[in-house]
């Protein structure tokens, strides 16, 4: 049985919890034991690198894998926001001797920095193979177009990330066409939603996640998947502001990668916190088209 | 003329340190846009990250150092990722900012510096970002008091919403963890 330490990180741990409840789910399906990183911290997210040039972003997400270090098991962080942060640090750590030292002294002890850190994506590729999947899901969503959308942070800068293209990324579409979902080719699926500019620079957001929802709604896609907290809220928990800002009506369903997989294993809409979406989808109609 | 070669120089200097510390050849940009057309930041921007290339390779590095571009960008890297130079635009422009903030010649406006500071202030406190504090303080501190107000019912129906701070344990190693990184703003 394969073991994770896990950071859930803020998102998860309250506005996200359906990401929280529906990776639980998936990874207890497939046999893969999570043990929640003691006493984790906020990995900084982007306001640390941004307010105080770097070194307080690396600090916050050094104690994370600090922690992590003292045990075996790889470190997966579903956040790709918090994933991006301990990539990061890590990348810093390793290429900058004055910043290892600086760490060390604030943790008092020699920084562990080298555990290996997984995005949800990576980690479930390698844990469930496409084919054990497909035959779990029975083609439960045949019919509906699921289309991946990745964003900024679970992919990019490359060099930092080296998993999956930083501009045309498809790690998630073998899983995803293993629920037996369509799943159509995103031309957006790597563009930024606005990031964390929803409180101080709403327009910035609307418009850039605007932009992303009517390129979906017009190729004819059903929802969008994704592994990012903040994407899917500026998205979904945003799309009523961005109606009324665009004079728009769009419904479209934001889903977590774990929710989609989690659907395709049977699990119930409740157990995987479908109800949490601000737009939801119409699981049944899904299901029903499929049978 | 002598102020005139002085400016010249003291571009070329800055534009050399911006070069270095990121590592990107500015002078190979030929200004096809595509940064710019994929950019979703420019609506805040004054000058989209072409132009902003553009600055660095005429040696008007100042202006790129105060710029809202430089203050605005959030680095969603997109332009790094779609150059077909490869140029890191992305990093340029960081770089830049970390060269600003360093020597004071800039600041973010006003509502964004003040909800980085919430954001940070939070998390210093209790260990982990209790949101619905940081939407309270911002709308209280940016007198903005409906700022996605419309969000709570909705936030509240859904069950997203905590209102009792999380709290990790060693806080005490988080505080000294803000105090080294204020003390050492510059390190890279």
């Amino acid at each position: 049985m394969s073991k994770y330490a896990y950071f859930p990180g803020c998102s998860l741990a309250s506005s996200s919890m359906e990401y929280d409840t529906s990776f639980r789910l998936v990874a207890r399906e497939f046999g893969i034991e999570l043990q929640e990183l003691d006493d984790w911290n906020c990995c900084g997210a982007s306001p640390a690198p941004h307010h105080w040039v770097e070194v307080l972003g690396v600090l916050l997400a050094a104690r994370n894998l600090h922690i992590a270090g003292a045990g075996e098991a790889p470190l997966v962080a579903p956040c790709a926001g918090c994933y991006n942060r301990l990539k990061h640090a890590q990348y810093k750590l390793e290429r900058n001797q004055e910043l290892r030292r600086q760490t060390s002294e604030v943790l008092g002890e020699e920084v562990r920095y080298q555990t290996e850190v997984l995005n949800i994506v990576k980690m479930l590729n390698r844990e469930i193979k496409p084919g054990a999947l497909a035959e779990r899901a029975r083609e439960r969503l045949a019919g509906v177009r699921l289309a991946p959308y990745y964003g900024c942070l679970l992919v990019r800068p490359a060099e930092v990330i080296g998993y999956d293209d930083p501009r045309d990324p498809k790690k998630m579409e073998p899983l995803l066409r293993a629920t037996g979902a369509e799943v159509p080719h995103f031309a957006l699926k790597s563009e930024c939603c606005g990031s964390y500019m929803g409180l101080a620079r709403k327009e910035i957001v609307l418009r850039a996640s605007h932009r992303i929802i009517e390129a979906a709604v017009a190729a004819g896609i059903d929802a969008l998947v994704t592994a990012c907290p903040l994407c899917q809220q500026n998205l979904d928990l945003r799309q009523g502001q961005i109606n009324r800002a665009f004079g728009t009506s769009f419904r479209l369903p934001v889903l977590y990668f774990s929710q989609a997989i989690g659907l395709a294993l049977g699990a119930s809409p409740e157990e995987l916190g479908i109800d949490s979406l601000a737009v939801e989808p119409d699981v049944d109609r899904w299901l029903k088209g499929a049978a | 003329m002598i102020e005139a070669a002085k400016t010249i120089r003291a571009g070329e200097e800055m534009l050399a340190e911006i070069e270095r510390r990121s590592g990107q050849d500015v002078s190979s940009c030929y200004q096809c846009g595509t940064c710019s057309s994929t950019c979703t930041a420019t609506l805040a921007f004054d000058y989209p990250p072409h132009l902003f290339m553009r600055l660095l390779q005429l040696g008007l590095v100042e202006r790129a150092l105060a710029s809202r571009t430089a203050q605005m960008c959030y680095d969603c890297m997109t332009c790094s990722s779609r150059c077909p130079v490869g140029i890191d635009v992305a990093d340029v422009i960081e770089t830049t900012k970390n060269i600003a903030d360093e020597s004071g010649r800039s600041r973010p406006p006003k509502e964004v510096a003040l909800f980085r500071r919430l954001f940070l202030r939070n998390v210093c406190r209790h260990g982990r970002l209790h949101e619905a504090g940081l939407l309270a303080w911002y709308n209280i501190k940016s007198g903005q008091f409906f700022n996605d107000l419309s969000l709570v019912p909705l936030v509240l129906r859904k069950k997203k919403v905590h209102l009792v701070p999380p709290r990790i344990r060693q806080r005490r190693e988080l505080r000294r963890i803000f105090r080294q990184a204020k003390t050492k703003p510059g390190a890279k």
